[in-house]
């Protein structure tokens, strides 16, 4: 609920002034459909708001809207905006790049892509920075817990994880020294003791530089932590009502609440699960990235796994710990150096194109990243559609139907199949990553972090329909996950890597009730079972 | 799109499509015979040759007329041969990298030979070739740059999450290179037509201009520069013509190439 005037008054004598201001904002696209109205709301220093709602309603559009740079194809359709006494949206080019340049740092969602391949991470710190010792590099790197050593400092980001990649990103936007700071998922895709240590930065931070902060999430524990104020947007764009910081308890209580309720059901599958016979044995894999030269270290060192037909099996581990990286080598994205990956007894070649066809559909990996994942000159319905055609599995006749049919089945209207990525938000482009992996009819399905961009309900929606696959074709699930809740009640064998090595592995249940290796326990640290 | 969008877009595509019916039509609307003459030799503009008379004392207008058919075909051959062959010779290089360095190494070889000695290495070689030894020759000489370029903007592409999930799908190396990697090249492979046409028409006049491909008395552009550049002071018309209509047809299909590469939208995704 919007506060009374009085209210309003009061507030604003006790705050400092505003960095940005929001009033009636509308947005629409150019075909009308409406991607924002009549929302509202005040960037303080020193204060973090955050931007929530579900998927696709619109939380991306109004971080760029406060960046000036609205998505092609919409306008500005009702409203103002100031950023710092400019109107964002009606400024000059140049002056607008001032801004963006000097004042507003923005970390997307997808922060490998905005990182530049070719670039050090040293190179990426002082770029944009006025200090360009090395010590203001170590300082970064340690503000956000990396190793702040020369030799981390040298590397490129395709050597750095997801969750360390999201490091160097806010890193790389503090450098700066914004007085605006946009996050855009800030926490998606980190385990939960990183979300931990990256939301008391966040706060840190914001007091310490006085940085006004928005940040989008989905994510209702960091919002509950984080937030000083909450917008939330309603599923069509519209205003939600602006709330006071939800408390604590509630959310939480609401949040783990199904969960609590799958745990015992999983658990007691999971005794029938472990009998079944290994469609998946991988065997003292390795994998070095590079020409394996100089100094260079091994990602995965002597990994075994092996996963009955039809079970869940999770693999966590600390970010940076490998768990793409047996991801990418389990369906041949990324060649081992030794090592042999059976599937159903019989050895799969490294290379993904020595596999048979029928091979490579039998594995499918849904990516992290949602942004890459989908072809931009392609609509949803025809990349969801190809794998159908390909293997054919599905009568030529009736491939419209059964895409409508897994549209439907990952929460996505049947009119999607018409639309291209660039229309769609990076949950909804996870979901159709998640359908066109479907549409192969795999054995095994590789999900790494497929929830990390979903909002709590589509995320259990979509593991729901994972589960039910498994029960029902006794597909086989392999989870890369941080999200050890979901790990506990969706999963039941876990094996827990670190530093590219299987620490532990068992009965989801038992490691996560008696963790013997430091790595586990580290883990399971913040998370109570 | 809007409508305003469309007609600028139109607007640009248009000189080209002009220029190229007029060089096709051409040989069919000459005013006057192509051989006879029909004035004095070099003869200034007027007097029913509007724009003169050429060294034989041709009409000038009427061969400017019929000069540009086959050197506009040759050079739009070329340019299509070379953009489709380097497109997909680009693309396997880029998803293969094993293929990739081959071509690459093999491009950097071809790249080294002078472009005039290697169309009179094959002209020579080749005499009864004709136009179509010239056409051959261009090709062959216009590849290496153009795969190395679409190489390189394929890459990125070729190393990006849709083309892995299609690869891991199960789909073979030619609907990747054909369905995945090559539409969103579109902008890249329509500014390098536009690049090996202006590439193309200079090697076709540059050998028509050294007497390899067409003979006189036949009408042609570039030959006609060449015969008539020691009347150039009597009649600057019989020179400056056909070097117009060159000139004007580059730019003009250069600026056709880019109104035609796709705006925003459908580029590959935002970053921001």
């Amino acid at each position: 609920m919007s506060p009374t005037p009085d209210q309003h008054r009061d507030t604003a004598a006790r705050l400092p002034a505003p960095v940005a201001e929001v009033n009636g904002l509308g947005i629409t696209a150019s075909d009308g459909r409406r991607l924002l109205g009549d929302i509202s709301m005040s960037l303080r220093p020193g204060r973090l708001v955050a931007i929530t709602g579900p998927s696709g309603a619109g939380k991306t559009t109004l971080m760029r809207a406060l960046l000036g740079q609205l998505p092609p194809d919409t306008a500005h359709s009702a409203g103002h905006l100031h950023v710092l006494g400019h109107d964002m949206l009606d400024l000059g080019e140049r002056e607008r790049r001032e801004i963006r340049r000097t004042k507003i740092a923005y970390v997307g969602q997808d922060p490998a892509s905005a990182l530049n391949p070719r670039l050090r991470i040293r190179t990426l710190l002082t770029e944009l920075n006025t200090d360009r010792t090395p010590t203001a590099v170590r300082d970064l790197l340690d503000a956000v817990r990396l190793p702040a050593e020369p030799r981390f400092a040298s590397r490129r980001p395709g050597q750095l994880s997801g969750g360390q990649l999201r490091r160097v990103a806010l890193a790389r936007a503090l450098s700066k020294r914004p007085a605006l700071l946009l996050l855009d998922e800030p926490t998606a895709g980190l385990d939960p003791a990183l979300r931990g240590e990256i939301t008391e930065l966040l706060r840190r931070l914001t007091h310490e530089h006085q940085l006004a902060v928005a940040f989008a999430s989905h994510d209702a524990d960091v919002v509950a932590q984080l937030a000083d104020d909450v917008v939330v947007l309603g599923s069509d764009g519209a205003r939600g009502d602006r709330l006071k910081r939800p408390s604590v308890t509630s959310v939480a209580a609401t949040g783990r609440e199904p969960s609590g309720a799958d745990a015992g059901a999983a658990g007691a599958e999971g005794a029938e699960g472990a009998e079944g016979a290994p469609v998946l044995e991988v065997h003292d894999l390795s994998v070095t990235f590079g020409r394996g030269g100089e100094g260079s270290q091994p990602v995965l060192d002597g990994v075994h796994l092996s996963v009955a037909q039809g079970s869940a099996a999770a693999v966590v581990g600390a970010s940076g710990c490998g768990k793409t990286t047996l991801a990418r080598t389990l369906v041949g994205l990324q060649r081992s150096r030794s090592g042999t990956v059976r599937l159903d007894g019989t050895a799969l070649p490294a290379a993904m194109w020595r596999r048979s066809r029928e091979q490579r559909r039998r594995i499918q990996l849904i990516t992290q990243n949602p942004l890459g994942a989908l072809n931009p000159s392609r609509t949803v319905g025809s990349s969801v559609a190809r794998p159908l055609r390909v293997h054919h599995r599905t009568p030529a006749a009736s491939v419209d139907r059964v895409v409508e049919d897994l549209l439907n089945q990952v929460g996505l209207p049947p009119a999607f199949a018409d639309r291209y990525p660039h229309e769609l938000s990076g949950g909804q482009r996870q979901r159709v990553a998640i359908a066109r992996a479907l549409a192969a009819g795999p054995d095994i399905l590789i999900c790494d972090e497929i929830t990390s961009a979903l909002d709590e309900a589509t995320g259990h929606a979509v593991m729901d329909l994972l589960q039910h696959l498994r029960e029902d074709r006794s597909m086989t699930l392999i989870v890369i996950s941080h999200d050890l809740p979901l790990v506990r009640d969706r999963t039941e064998t876990v094996t827990v890597l670190a530093d590219g090595r299987v620490v532990e592995s068992g009965r989801t249940a038992d490691v996560f009730a008696d963790p013997r290796h430091p790595a586990t326990r580290e883990l399971c640290r913040d998370f109570v079972t | 799109m809007t409508i305003p969008h469309r007609a600028a877009r139109f607007l640009r595509v248009l000189p080209a499509a002009l220029l190229v019916v007029l060089a096709l039509v051409g040989p069919w609307i000459t005013p006057h015979a192509v051989d006879e003459p029909g004035t004095m030799p070099f003869a200034e503009p007027g007097d029913g040759a509007l724009l003169g008379g050429d060294q034989l004392g041709r009409d000038v207008l009427s061969r400017v007329l019929a000069g540009g058919r086959e050197l506009v075909l040759s050079a739009l051959l070329i340019a299509v041969v070379v953009t489709a062959a380097a497109a997909v010779i680009g693309t396997i290089g880029a998803l293969r990298p094993a293929v990739g360095r081959v071509v690459e190494r093999a491009a950097d070889v071809l790249i080294l030979l002078p472009a005039v000695l290697g169309i009179m290495l094959v002209a020579l070689s080749w005499p009864g070739g004709g136009r179509l030894a010239v056409a051959v020759a261009a090709v062959v000489l216009g590849l290496p740059y153009a795969v190395r370029l679409v190489a390189h903007a394929a890459a990125p592409v070729a190393a990006s999450g849709y083309v892995e999930a299609a690869a891991a799908g199960g789909e073979r190396l030619w609907f990747l290179v054909v369905r995945e990697v090559l539409p969103n090249l579109r902008a890249i492979l329509l500014a390098l037509f536009g690049l090996r046409f202006v590439a193309a028409v200079y090697v076709v006049s540059m050998a028509g201009f050294l007497q390899i491909g067409p003979q006189p008395p036949a009408a042609d552009w570039a030959l006609m520069i060449r015969e008539n550049s020691p009347g150039i002071l009597l009649n600057p018309w019989a020179v400056l013509a056909p070097s117009a209509a060159i000139g004007l047809l580059a730019l003009s299909v250069n600026l056709a190439a880019a109104a035609l590469a796709p705006q925003t939208g459908r580029k590959a995704v935002t970053l921001l």
